[in-house]
């Protein structure tokens, strides 16, 4: 397929459409990155900079959504030039949902710096590092238009469900053993939750990747393995005292 | 003050009734069918139009048409449907053979020497380029608007009542009332309801197409071929001329060619796309404009080519 | 000098040596017309539409000629205007392209530029010499067979600019082809037909030469159209060489009368053309 238009600048909007995705994505990234790092390090600063950088992201992704409207109202995009820039829109909304996600991440950590080191704090940059992982695999999805890449990710997410029921658990367990234990738990209970809603985002970039790629919406249900929702502590269980 | 995420709500089951439930289970004293939860409506449509729309029949099939001027091969062997009560748009650069293919339908491009069609044209079943064929009588049933308006120079009435005279005698009553609501359905009455005497010549370019569009349902055809018809008009006429085609719809097959892309995905419901003389794409036009399935489809519409 | 100097001077040179052009076919027109007017007012009176021609000596008018002039371009309007409109027609609508519409078309052309005279000779060997006298009919048949070829050509040129477009919407409608050629192109063009026509006529009601061998002339008051009769260019072609005074005057007055007829024609063919523009 001839790969310009005939009208040139069409072109270079449309690049810089994807330019901006791809710059957000990177934010993402090392947004992810520092927030893992300044719980594992317990570094306060780094997270307050993690704070400080979303709104970075938000004033991209407003800069986006302009773009987006004037090509939009000016070029009369058709299929696939129209699919491109309605991704675009959804991938930018998600891609700063998950930056967001990595902010409270950052802010909790503070929190958790205050109080003296738990065992429990080192599952979670596992979990952490695996959801970089997805970001990072389906931005380079994205940047190759790369549908199967994008349905990897969308599979891997079942993944780090499962991650999240497990640490789930765990932090029940360490709560019910000993009470001093519940509010850095609680803490990384919902650290733990916003990583999982990162994969949960990253895996809604994937279907939009397939949808710009294929021109038809992923329709099948996507294999969820979190069954923290429906996790009972049974009311004999043998808790430390 | 108490942030209201802290009260327990008092539907809400408390804390400490969870523990030893059974979650997994259906919740306690509720039916054992439950109904299905109906959607909260607002503003229901007044007609509840949500009926779903019948099939289409198809009214005109076009099979196997090749077109030749002189000896250049213009059309290769298309075949497509126009479906009745709705709107078919053919597509393509220029030259593609769009016009060539809308001509075929009334035979219209017989009135020049060494243009030749093969193949055939079913209007309801019968071939329509079956020699032997009156091909006048054709022309009433298939009625055509063209790319520049041509009103004839007489009068707006006599415009009307042209092509109604050529096949039937009605009594001036009912010519009259013909030629009135031929012209309400072209949106046009309203305008010149007080200067029917006046020449055809004196209404503007906009208003001269909408009085083309008149003359042509005025003799009740089955068909509409419409030719370009906005192309030679400002925005505003043009709006207004799809509009009619709108509110034609529901009463003709309509053709329509266009170069303007824009026009023929508001305008109509199937799309033909073609290049070069043959017929490359046919489909419903909003998969067309969404996600057509030949690559040339999609250069062409994206502005890649063409 | 630079290019735009020169530029201008050629530009200026060129109009000077325009309008020195101008003026002078505007003077030779004006010398025909002065010495017509001049030399003819004065025989302009009541009596010469009153009396007929008269014999040298006496005093007289030319309404034998005037009535036989009229009468016999009437007639000849009658065969020519049909005859050329309907083979206009042909040519326009039905021979486009055809190899017969290229003959016919041909020959038109020839007939056109045809002297009159030639026209003259014919119609007398065709119908005088047969007939055995002079009349009015080989008259009014030679001026018809000038005009045709000029209401065919007029006919088709006018045809042909009726756009195709508006054929083929009246086609589209389902109006048979003589419908489309009656109701929609005739009425397209009737303004021009029209003055096709009575350019015709202005350039027939001049005629000399071939009137001088088909109705000749007739001293007296006659309608009879089996016979030679008066008709106004004749008796100018007679009387102005005649050594005669008031023939001559006679002559004079009858060649401004021709003149002011042909003026009248023309103007009448103007405004039929702007008026009709002015409608549109």
């Amino acid at each position: 397929m001839p790969a310009e238009h005939i009208v040139k600048s069409y072109d270079e909007e449309l690049q810089r459409l994807s330019k901006m995705i791809v710059e957000m994505g990177g934010l993402a990234e090392s947004q992810l990155a520092a927030a893992i790092e300044a719980v594992q390090e317990r570094d306060t600063e780094l997270a307050a900079r993690v704070i400080e950088d979303d709104a970075k992201v938000d004033q991209l992704e407003r800069e986006l959504d302009n773009l987006a409207i004037r090509l939009l109202a000016l070029r009369q995009p058709m299929a696939r030039d129209l699919r491109e820039i309605f991704v675009a829109l959804k991938i930018a909304s998600d891609l700063e949902r998950i930056c967001d996600y990595c902010a409270n991440v950052a802010k909790r950590s503070i929190a958790l710096a205050q109080s003296p080191p738990v065992q429990a704090t080192h599952a979670l940059p596992r979990m952490a590092q695996f959801a970089l992982l997805l970001v990072k695999d389906v931005i380079d999805a994205y940047v190759e238009h790369d549908a199967d890449k994008a349905l990897d990710v969308w599979n891997r997410d079942e993944e780090l469900d499962e991650m999240y029921s497990s640490l789930f658990r765990e932090f029940l367990t360490y709560m019910m053993e000993d009470p001093r234990n519940i509010g850095t738990c609680t803490h990384l209970l919902f650290m733990a939750k916003n990583i999982e809603r990162i994969g949960d985002h990253a895996t809604n970039i994937a279907e939009n990747l397939y949808f710009l790629v294929h021109g038809t919406p992923l329709t099948r249900a996507r294999p969820k393995g979190d069954n923290s929702s429906l996790q009972v502590v049974a009311a004999d269980h043998p808790g430390k005292r | 003050m108490i942030s209201p995420a802290a009260r327990p709500l008092p539907s809400e089951p408390r804390p400490s009734d969870l523990v030893g439930a059974d979650l997994g289970a259906k919740p306690p004293n509720r039916p054992v069918t439950a109904p299905p939860i109906a959607p909260v409506r607002r503003n229901p449509s007044p007609d509840g139009a949500t009926a779903p729309t019948p099939a289409p029949a198809v009214k005109v099939e076009i099979r196997n048409v090749n077109f030749f001027y002189g000896k250049f091969h213009a059309l290769h062997d298309i075949s497509l449907p126009l479906y009745d009560r709705r709107v078919t748009a053919f597509i393509g650069p220029s030259g593609c053979g769009k016009s060539t293919l809308l001509r075929i339908l009334n035979r219209i491009y017989e009135l020049y020497p060494n243009q030749t069609a093969t193949g055939q044209v079913l209007l309801d079943g019968t071939d329509i380029l079956a020699p032997g064929l009156d091909v006048n009588r054709l022309r009433a049933k298939i009625g055509m608007v063209f790319q520049k308006p041509t009103p004839f120079p007489m009068s707006i009435y006599d415009n009307i009542a042209f092509g109604v005279g050529l096949y039937e005698k009605l009594p001036k009553s009912e010519l009259d009332d013909r030629v009135e609501s031929a012209l309400r359905r072209a949106a046009l009455w309203e305008e010149v309801k007080d200067k029917l005497r006046f020449s055809g010549l004196s209404l503007s370019g906009g208003q001269q197409q909408r009085l083309c569009i008149a003359r042509a349902v005025a003799v009740e055809p089955e068909v509409l071929l419409l030719d370009e018809p906005a192309s030679a008009l400002d925005p505003l006429s043009t709006q207004r001329i799809e509009e009619l085609i709108e509110e034609l719809k529901a009463d003709y097959c309509i053709a329509i060619v266009t170069h303007n892309m824009q026009q023929a995905a508001r305008s109509s419901d199937y799309t033909a796309f073609l290049y070069l003389g043959e017929l490359i794409e046919f489909d419903e036009t909003e998969t067309m404009f969404t996600h057509p399935k030949a690559k040339r489809t999609e250069d062409y519409i994206t502005g890649r080519f063409g | 000098m630079d290019l735009y100097m020169r530029r201008r001077l050629i530009n200026h040179l060129v109009i000077g040596l325009s309008m020195l052009a101008t003026a002078f076919g505007l003077l030779w027109l004006a010398l025909v017309l002065g010495t017509l007017l001049v030399n003819g007012v004065s025989a302009i009176t009541p009596s010469l539409f009153a009396q007929m021609t008269p014999p040298p000596g006496s005093s007289g008018g030319l309404l034998n000629a005037i009535v036989g002039s009229l009468m016999m371009t009437a007639i000849a309007t009658l065969i020519g205007t049909p005859t050329g409109i309907l083979a206009g027609t042909f040519l326009a609508e039905y021979a486009r392209a055809s190899r017969l519409g290229e003959v016919v078309r041909f020959i038109n052309d020839i007939l056109l530029s045809a002297p009159s005279i030639i026209v003259g000779l014919f119609v007398y060997e065709a119908i005088v010499v047969h007939v055995g006298h002079f009349s009015a009919w080989a008259g009014s048949i030679a001026l018809a067979i000038i005009m045709i070829p000029v209401v065919v050509r007029t006919t088709e040129d006018m045809l042909r600019l009726v756009p195709d477009t508006l054929r083929e919407a009246a086609a589209a409608l389902g109006a048979p082809k003589w419908k489309i050629i009656v109701m929609v192109a005739y009425r397209a063009a009737v303004q021009g037909m029209l003055t096709g026509v009575l350019l015709a006529l202005a350039r027939i009601s001049g005629e000399t030469a071939p009137l001088l061998f088909t109705a000749l002339n007739n001293q007296f008051w006659s309608l009879n159209l089996d016979a030679p009769m008066a008709n106004l260019p004749v008796v100018i072609f007679q009387f102005a060489m005649s050594p005669y005074a008031d023939w001559q005057t006679l002559a004079w007055g009858g060649a401004l009368l021709i003149t002011a007829a042909i003026l009248l024609l023309n103007i009448s063919a103007r405004l039929l053309a702007s008026w009709s523009s002015f409608k549109q």
